[in-house]
């Protein structure tokens, strides 16, 4: 059988993503997804700032919410909210 | 440049992210917030120089990495080297007329070891060139990227894969850190006009301070105290909290030195003491009331030798 | 115009720079190439060039800033000698695997221990594995003309590569000769602007060399394999184009000399050339038919000319100014090559190695005739004497056999 290898452009030369990288999706690393509390929460973007991984969203419309198909589950979000309005939720739990 | 645009709070954080989502770095890990940070204080015009270590290893696995911005790697001997060549092409493309391009932000983003350890020479010899990089040491306190061995950052009294405790050397590390400031913003190398200490745990302070240190004509260091799950051995998300302790124990400050004047950022009223911090990680588990009264002794009396007047807990 | 000029090997690359208008240049102090740097450095500073010379703290560094500036899209040059050139060693795979085609200038130097000045190719030869295209001149003229060579093949789009233009330290580096500065409108017309198709470009933004997985590490390595054939198909059209351009005469890859009707042939690369040549025209007078081939590439090995050129002869003399400890054959690197580049042909010739000119040692006419004369003994048994010679050392020639014998019998309890 032939060896499969994967091809790799001139030198290792790759293009700069420019939203996220694909090549690596990070999401299914997580055990623990972090849950919302938008009665609770105060919109301090606190949050937002502290994600190593720019997983939490914000907009005025819809305040805090977190891009699942990368957020490693790490649980820094929940950590810092001053008013503990993030949970920790088993993934379990969770249909999709 | 000129003046540095300054981020008031988090709420005037700018919104776009150039450092994105997709890298292989553990869950919570401190360098890659900081990189997060860096990149959205730097912005578009940017050119990373990425040095072997974590940053490297972890952002970039699989031939791809997270950067919406040009980066390239480089030896974690030569981050410094690297980067004068890219700075002074830059410089003579655009005086030659052979490129329209705009003088970017050039960063280097090297870790303790491709600093201020193999990385040193480079580092220092592009400082005292006075080439207009910004050089950026994240500190994990620990070489990590292979495996978590000791560095000249890693603590006194911090277990690595190296430095094990065991009956012949109870504390494991037994040496004292290096103080990167001393050898760069001290006076030691003229050119450097700005050089601050700061900490993903205060992240708008953290994205002043990257954009200070582009706007100086001439290079800039940056000294950020990056917590890393991995290698100080505590559960992922207490990072932010940890990079908070360290500040209020004394076991990081908060400081700039803009032409050779200093300024303190964030001073606590007064330093809890040094065992608090110790407790919350593992590579300290192993140690005893003798050595957290060394580690008490070295915080108060490098607090007083920087200059931090606050009142210190008991050394014993 | 053309300029007629004398000067060094060191000042004609400096020409060749000037003609080349690089961007960057790196430089740390070593003998015998920095007065490269001296001549580069007087020229900026007197505005005849456009360049920025960085201090580097060392020939680590100096490759480091030259590939640097090669990604942002500059012209970098660089160059050292002797323990600078190991010094660097850990920058060359980077520099070469990331397609960055800088130009090092090395003139030779013996390694240490002990410190020695003289010239010897082991320095350069140590990194002949890591993708870099180079040769050695022979003299002032052909260094300036492979700088102008190598920039233009390591700088094809379909190539990329770096190179370095090697000389020997002193005899090419220091010896004052003559030679001609082309003109500029000679050079414009055979070395295009480089124009990289990826750089550090904030308006196109990459990312360079990234980490891979191992499945991709093999293709990445065949292609460097596959490029590096693709620079032997391009060295004799370059050539040639070159011989045009400049009204040179240069043979794309081996420069022989009174080959054609020899028996035996020194091969050898470099400025002992010289030497070579006037030793075998008293050679001719004394009924030797001996010829030479130099070699003016190193990587690409010559193996495809070398298996044209050398089935013609009976007995070839490998001369190595390197040592390569242990080596196949218990010669040199150049033994190693030219054996197994021919060991496929019929009709081969017999290959016998010698090692000279050591430390900076001129290769004496002396030593070339008991070379010949060694040859010669091989030529007439038919069959390979000694793999290997170390001339002065363990010769066979009739001089050094008799002094052998005249000792042995004076001494006899020492047999
Ligand atoms: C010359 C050389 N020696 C050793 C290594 C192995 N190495 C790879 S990553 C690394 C650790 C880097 O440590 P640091 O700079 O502190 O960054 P970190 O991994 O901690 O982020 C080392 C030693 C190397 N890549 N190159
Ligand atoms: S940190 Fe808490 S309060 Fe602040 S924005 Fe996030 S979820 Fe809301
Ligand atoms: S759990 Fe971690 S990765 Fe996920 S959103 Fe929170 S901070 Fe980001
Ligand atoms: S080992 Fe530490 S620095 Fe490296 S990726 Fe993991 S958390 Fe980050």
């Amino acid at each position: 059988m032939p060896k499969a290898y994967k091809q790799v452009p001139f030198a290792a030369i790759v293009k700069s993503p420019t939203v996220n990288n694909q090549g690596m999706v990070t999401g299914n690393w997580r055990y623990l997804r972090p849950v919302v509390d938008k009665g609770l929460c105060t919109e301090c973007k606190m949050c937002w700032i502290s994600c190593p991984d720019a997983t939490v969203n914000y907009s005025k419309d819809d305040g805090i919410s977190f891009n699942l198909e990368f957020c490693k589950g790490c649980g820094v979000c929940s950590n810092v909210c001053p008013v503990g309005a993030i949970n920790r939720v088993p993934e379990l739990d969770f249909e999709d | 440049m000129a003046v540095a645009e300054m981020i008031k709070s988090i709420a005037q954080a700018p919104e776009k992210e150039y450092y994105l989502p997709g890298h292989r770095t553990c869950a919570g890990c401190g360098p890659a917030l900081a990189y997060r940070l860096i990149a959205k204080a730097s912005g578009k015009n940017t050119i990373f120089i990425g040095p072997t270590g974590c940053m490297y290893v972890a952002n970039t696995s699989y031939a791809c990495g997270p950067w919406a911005v040009p980066w390239t790697h480089a030896q974690i001997t030569n981050g410094g080297a690297v980067a004068s060549g890219i700075e002074v092409a830059f410089k003579q493309l655009i005086k030659k007329g052979k490129i329209k391009d705009e003088f970017p932000n050039i960063i280097v983003m090297a870790g303790d070891g491709g600093a201020i350890d193999i990385g040193l020479q480079a580092a220092s010899s592009m400082m005292y060139r006075g080439h207009d990089v910004l050089f950026l040491m994240y500190d994990n306190e620990s070489y990590a990227n292979t495996g978590i061995q000791v560095s000249p950052m890693t603590p006194y009294g911090a277990t690595t894969m190296f430095t094990p405790s065991g009956p012949e050397i109870p504390e494991a590390k037994k040496f004292f850190p290096k103080d990167p400031m001393a050898i760069f913003c001290s006076g030691g190398h003229p050119e450097v006009k700005y050089g601050a200490t700061a900490s993903i745990s205060y992240p708008v302070d953290l994205m002043n301070k990257v954009r200070k240190g582009l706007a100086v004509e001439g290079p800039a260091f940056l000294h950020v105290q990056c917590p890393c799950p991995k290698g100080w051995t505590y559960p992922a998300d207490r990072t932010v909290e940890l990079g908070k302790l360290a500040v209020e124990t004394g076991m990081w400050f908060l400081y700039e030195i803009e032409d050779g004047v200093k300024k303190w950022n964030y001073m606590p009223k007064k330093l809890k003491p040094v065992e608090e911090y110790l407790q919350t990680q593992g590579r300290f588990s192993h140690l005893q009331p003798e050595h957290v009264a060394k580690m008490q002794a070295w915080v108060n009396q490098r607090t007083q030798l920087l200059g931090m007047e606050v009142p210190l807990p008991p050394a014993q | 115009m053309p300029i007629k000029k004398r000067g060094t090997g060191l000042t004609a690359v400096a020409d060749a720079w000037q003609l080349a208008d690089i961007d960057v240049t790196a430089s740390y102090p070593i003998r015998p190439y920095t007065a490269v740097m001296a001549e580069v450095a007087k020229r900026i500073a007197n505005g005849q060039m456009k360049c920025e010379m960085v201090h580097g703290e060392g020939e680590h560094a100096q490759f480091s800033i030259a590939h640097g500036a090669s990604m942002a899209g500059a012209r970098a040059t660089t160059g050292s000698s002797g323990v600078g050139v190991t010094y660097a060693f850990e920058t060359y795979s980077p520099i070469a695997g990331g397609r960055c085609p800088i130009q090092a200038l090395i003139g030779d130097r013996t390694l240490d221990p002990p410190g020695d000045f003289g010239s010897e190719h082991t320095d350069c030869l140590t990194l002949r594995d890591n993708g870099w295209i180079y040769g050695w001149a022979e003299n002032a003229q052909e260094a300036l003309d492979n700088s102008l060579l190598c920039f233009r093949i390591g700088e094809d789009p379909e190539i990329m590569l770096p190179q370095i233009v090697a000389m020997d330290g002193y005899f090419v580096t220091h010896i004052s000769q003559d030679y001609v500065m082309p003109d500029q409108a000679q050079v414009d017309k055979f070395l295009p602007p480089f124009k990289p198709e990826f750089r550090l470009d904030v308006n196109k933004p990459v990312i360079m060399g990234p980490q891979i997985e191992p499945e991709m590490g093999p293709p990445l390595e065949w292609d460097r394999n596959v490029v590096m054939e693709r620079v032997k198909e391009l060295i004799p059209k370059a050539t040639a184009e070159f011989n045009k351009i400049f009204g040179a005469k240069y043979a794309p890859f081996v420069d022989e000399y009174m080959t054609d009707d020899a028996d035996m042939v020194f091969l050898l690369q470099g400025a002992h050339a010289v030497t070579c040549r006037s030793a075998i025209k008293y050679l001719r007078e004394a009924g030797y038919k001996v010829g030479m081939c130099r070699l003016r590439w190193i990587r690409p090995f010559p193996d495809a000319a070398l298996q044209q050129i050398l089935p013609k002869f009976k007995v070839v003399g490998v001369i190595d100014t390197n040592t390569s400890y242990g080596a196949a054959g218990g010669g040199g690197v150049l033994l190693v090559e030219t054996r197994a580049s021919v060991s496929e042909v019929a009709n081969k010739p017999i290959i016998q190695g010698f090692t000279s000119g050591l430390g900076g040692e001129t290769i004496t006419h002396e030593e070339f005739f008991k070379m010949a004369d060694m040859m010669k003994q091989t030529l007439d048994a038919g069959k390979i004497i000694q793999s290997s010679t170390w001339v002065n050392f363990n010769d066979y020639d009739k001089a050094a056999i008799e002094v052998k014998a005249a000792w042995e019998q004076a001494a006899p309890s020492t047999k």
